[in-house]
Order: C-alpha cells, then structure tokens, then sequence
C-alpha cells in the first residue's frame, strides 16, 4: 500500500438534496461524512469524477460556487447507464467523489471587466459556479456588470429556474435574458435560438469577457456571432467535454493534439481553441 | 557513481538468486515459443537466447489488468479497498529499447497526479539491462536515436561479450547492488565497455535490416505541427483493421479503460485494463458524439502521438523502434514506412 494519497481512489459522500431540473436533469447536493466539504476545494470551473462502485464513473462539472461553503452541488442529465442509476439515487445514498481535476475560469482575470454568460440548455451547469462566485456578496465589487444569456428547448428544458428568475436578477447589475426555441403556451417571455438573441441584443464587447457553453451547434453560432460583435479571441471563453476514464492525463482518451482536456482544460480561451486540432 | 565489471552467465544467474532472495525477479521466460516477462521462481529459469518479448516489459509496471479497489456494502456504506502492490522486484532482461520506453512512460505516470501503481512498482524495482546479439525482422531503435546496447533507463546494463557479460553499474542503486555482491564479478574498466559496445554496435548495425532511408525525427515533427489536415492519413487509414495490436504490444502506449464488476451489487471491484485508442467506442460520449468517429482520426492520433504529441509534453518521442507494430501488424503498417512517406510528403511541400 502506498503512503501517498491514491489520486483514482474515490472518496464516499453523501446526497443531502436533490432537485428536478428538468424532466431529465436533477441536482445533486453532496457532502462528505459528518457534512461539509472536507478537503475538496475546488475553483469555478472544475470537474470531478463521480461514480457508484461497480456501476461506473463519469467526469461532472461541479456546479457549485466555491462561495457555497457547505456542499457540493452536481447538475446530471440522464444520457446513459451510470446518469441513469444516479437519477435513481435518493438523499442519504452514497456516491464517490474525487477531484477537483482540470483547470478553472480565469476569475482573477475577470476582476474589473463585464462579463457576458451564453449558454445553452444543461450547460448553464459548469457556467453557473462563476456566476454565483461573481454574483456572490463578497465579490460582486470586484466585477463589472454581468449579463446571462440562457435559452433552452422549452420552458422545461431550462435549469436553476429558481436562481435565473428570482435569484440573479435582484444582484446589482445584473440583466438574465432568457430564451426559448419555439413559442409555447404559458411563455410570455423571449423566443428565439440562443445566437440569434445574442444577435437582437447585440451586447458591446467593450471592458468584456464572453463565457460560452452548450450544445456544439449553439456554440458555433454563437462564436460566429461574438466575432461579428466585434469581440476578440481572447476575450472569449467556453469549455469542452471529451470522454475520459481517469481524469488525470493518463489514460489517454480526451487528448486533442497535445493537450488533455482533463488536465489542460475543461476551459480554454478561443485563440488557444484555434491552435489546436479541430478535433473535438 | 559508475562501476565496471566482468561476470560469467553462471555467476549472473548466482548474482540474480542472491538478489532476488527477498525480492520478486520477473524475467524472460519461455513458454511454447512465447518469451514473456512473467515471474520466475529460480534465476535458472530465466531465457538468455530471446530475442525480445511479445508484450512489452511495460506490464510489470502497468499490467494488462489490475484491481483499483475492491468494494463492499457493510451495513448500507460502501467499504472501499486497495489492493496490495507487490515489494521489492528485480525485472531481468530488459532489452534497451524497452528500457527506453520506460523513460516514455515514468512522466505519464508521474507528474501532478502521481499514479501509485505504477510508481510504487516502478520504486520498488531494480532494472537490469540487457544488451541485444541479433538485430530483429523489425527493429530500428537505432534508426530513432537508440541503440542495441544502450543503457540510458537501467540501473545495471549487460553487455554480452562472448559467453560473458560486462556489467556496469547506471545508477548509484545499481552500482551498490554490483560492489555488494563483488564475489561474482571480475574487474573490467570503462574503456573495455565502452569499446566492446561500439564494436558490439557496428557489428549489429553491419546485420542486413532492409532498411533504407534516414529518418529525421525533428524536421517530421516540425512538419507534423504544421500539417494535421493531409490526405496520408485516409489512405493509410483504408488498410488498418483497427484491431489496436499495435497499441495493446507497443511499449510506449499507455492508454486504459477503467471498468466495475459486481455481480452481487454488494461487493466487487474496479479494474483499469489496456485500451486502444484505435477503437471507436474510446471517444465515445455518452450523448452519442464522438471525436475521432472514423479511423482516419484513429490511426493519425497514434502516429501523432508517438511522433508528435508525446515530444510536445514530455520532451522524449514515444516511439522506441522495438519493431513489434512492425512484425505484428496484420496488414504490415510499419511505422518506419510510415516515417519515410511523410519525409517524403514534407519534401514535397
């Protein structure tokens, strides 16, 4: 046995809440034994390995702000054989952790800037930790103002309702633009693809960053959009998934070109993106 | 602090008893015409006539399957447990190749997430090297900056001189184990293992391999940084099986699966195994979305990465010449071909 700590050897927590997003997506708020975060201290942005032993394992955003000093929260859509027995867990199970793993958001970076959120259906999810560290009390001076663009499917389809209706928008600064693909009855809100609202907005690239993240397609228009915008490669922001096993640049599987997303990613800058293969 | 030393095959196989008294010794062992890196229970066993292994020395300290933790649900919680790595090993017979492609693989392993593993393997193990007498149907270590009695990677290197063999101490690890056990040795100097491997080289190297063409391993990569999009790649791709022996016996390869079994649901385990990035399902995402969907992606990400990828992060080519692609490969892909038409594609360009 080792007398260092084993790095793919998950630690046990505990579901202590769990919320329906959606009717395939659900929020699990875990602790570790005794409550708390234990040592798993993690920067907006990161990831964790999750899983259920003799089940399987899968990398997750952690959704949680590292403001939220008392949990961990992980945003799951039910895809496939692990996400489905996971959906099936209720507070009091138990569930592995470990992490955190990858790089984060450049929040030192954006301390003083606007900051411009797109996203798109679950993948407000690893965008949400920033938001809620930016938006928190104790940081929101250090930031400029904060505008969310957030469309999904349908009025079902949208995540964290509670925060995107009641929530974030009493924050000092801050505008949520919600939106959603076709008309339904019941919403007397915005409809449209979520590029195509960032273009009826057409939100200056003055003093700003833009964090992007959503399905493939979204993101390609909505980087078209940016640039069009007038805003420049590296002050643009999103992050990747790939499939990954060990979620420590060793099993090989979500490298683009020489980089491993689960080490030198999940989040890269757009002029970083356009080095490297487009291989993702 | 280097030492030089003479020993006959009878002391090395004494040597090799006295040094695995309280230690494993894994070492070639033959088997029906199999050589393999396997336990060995008396240095006796050990193969000196091999030319090199099937499968790579890499599995003592990465197998091919191994057991992560094994779990089991104690009055509804989860007890999770390591399984214990074996102590003290001698691995025998490591040919330089192979030593090489242990250098590949120590920053994989190693680095902001050591992986105990393979490191507690790899610190628990005195490397013996031992120098090649024939020059294989696919070998070309020499051709990708190694040699057939290169030491760089042991802690003690073998270099057969006749029936005999000149041993030298490589790390101050293997230079003590030599002056401790000095009754088995006779003296030898720098300068007479230092000639012997030039000679032993140019002998080797004199041996016919086929083998036109010099390779340029800097001005490939340099032309691979710069060109990902080329038709090569396809049309290498139409003969590839995507069967991935060439990643499952190169040296270099580390990429691994990690998979649950519990039968019960109420205790199992979790394995790590060998995986391929030449199979489909390796990128696969859960939402159906896949990264390298054909197996032009497949076969263009190996090479990348041995010529490549490898050099970008760790500084050191992940291609060690050991030839075993080479000789496996069912419809004879050869790297070193391979090699020679993308310097041939950069001329061109």
């Amino acid at each position: 046995m080792s007398d260092f700590q084993n790095p793919i050897l998950p630690r046990m927590a505990f579901i202590t809440n769990i919320i329906d997003e959606t009717s395939d997506t659900k929020t699990f708020k875990v602790e570790f034994e005794g409550g708390g975060k234990g040592d798993f201290l993690h920067e907006p942005g990161q990831c964790a390995m999750l899983s259920i032993p003799g089940v399987g394992e899968a990398m997750i955003s952690v959704t949680s702000s590292p403001t939220f000093k008392d949990f961990l929260e992980f945003t799951i859509k039910r895809v496939g054989r692990l996400t489905n027995i996971i959906h099936q867990l209720e507070v009091g199970d138990q569930i592995g952790i470990r992490g955190p793993y990858g790089n984060n958001f450049p929040y030192k970076l954006l301390e003083g800037k606007d900051i411009l959120f797109i996203a798109g259906g679950f993948a407000l999810a690893p965008l949400r930790s920033l938001i809620n560290y930016v938006l928190d009390d104790e940081h929101r001076k250090d930031y400029g103002k904060v505008d969310i663009i957030y469309g999904a499917r349908s009025v079902d389809d949208l995540c964290f309702k509670r925060e995107l209706f009641e929530n974030w928008p009493k924050k000092q600064d801050t505008q949520i633009y919600v939106t959603i693909d076709r008309a339904e009855e019941g919403w007397d809100g915005h409809v449209a693809f979520v590029p195509t609202y960032l273009e009826e907005l057409q939100p200056s690239p003055e003093n700003k960053y833009a964090l992007t993240c959503g399905p493939p397609i979204m993101i390609k228009f909505v980087l078209q959009n940016l640039q069009k915008l007038g805003y420049q490669d590296d002050h643009v922001i999103t992050t990747l998934e790939m499939r990954m096993k060990c979620g420590i640049g060793k099993c090989g599987r979500c490298n683009i070109g020489s980089k491993y997303v689960c080490l030198d990613g999940p989040v890269f800058f757009l002029d970083q993106l356009k080095q490297l293969p487009q291989e993702y | 602090m280097a030492v030089y030393k003479k020993i006959s095959k009878d002391n090395l196989v004494q040597f090799l008893q006295e040094l695995t008294k309280d230690r494993i010794l894994i070492a070639p062992v033959r088997e029906h015409d199999l050589v393999s890196f396997s336990p060995a229970a008396d240095a006796g066993q050990v193969d000196f006539t091999f030319q090199n292994s099937f499968v790579p020395p890499k599995s003592w300290f990465f197998p091919q399957t191994e057991q992560i933790f094994s779990f089991r649900i104690e009055n509804g919680k989860y007890e999770l447990s390591e399984p214990s790595l074996p102590g003290g090993t001698v691995l025998f017979g490591v040919r330089p190749c192979d030593l090489k492609s242990i250098l590949a693989l120590d920053p994989v392993f190693d680095g902001k997430f050591d992986d105990n593993y393979y490191s507690d393997r790899r610190k628990n193990t005195i490397i013996i090297g031992l120098g090649c007498q024939s020059v294989g149907r696919g070998c070309f270590c020499f051709k990708v900056g190694g040699g057939p009695l290169e030491s760089n990677g042991a802690d003690i290197f073998l270099t057969p001189a006749g029936g005999d063999f000149l041993a030298e101490g490589v790390t101050d690890q293997g230079t003590d184990l030599i002056n401790k056990q000095s009754r088995f040795f006779s003296d030898s100097s720098a300068e007479q293992v230092d000639k012997e491997k030039r000679e032993g080289t140019d002998r080797l190297l004199k041996q016919p391999t086929g083998l036109k063409g010099d390779f340029n391993l800097p001005k490939l990569k340099a032309f691979l940084d710069a060109n990902y999009e080329i038709p090569y790649w396809e049309e290498l791709s139409y003969r590839c099986l995507g069967c991935g022996i060439c990643t499952y016996l190169c040296p270099t390869c580390h990429c691994f699966d990690i998979n649950d079994y519990a039968r019960t649901g109420l205790e199992g385990e979790r394995i790590r195994c060998w995986d391929s990035c030449q199979f489909k399902d390796f990128t696969l995402m859960a939402g159906g979305h896949n990264p390298r969907p054909s197996k032009k992606e497949r076969v263009r990400n190996r090479f990348m990465h041995k010529f490549k990828y490898h050099e970008d992060r760790y500084s050191i080519f992940g291609c060690v010449g050991c030839g075993r692609c080479v000789q496996k490969c069912p419809v004879n892909i050869d790297p070193r071909k391979i090699i020679l038409d993308l310097q041939e594609v950069a001329g061109n360009e």
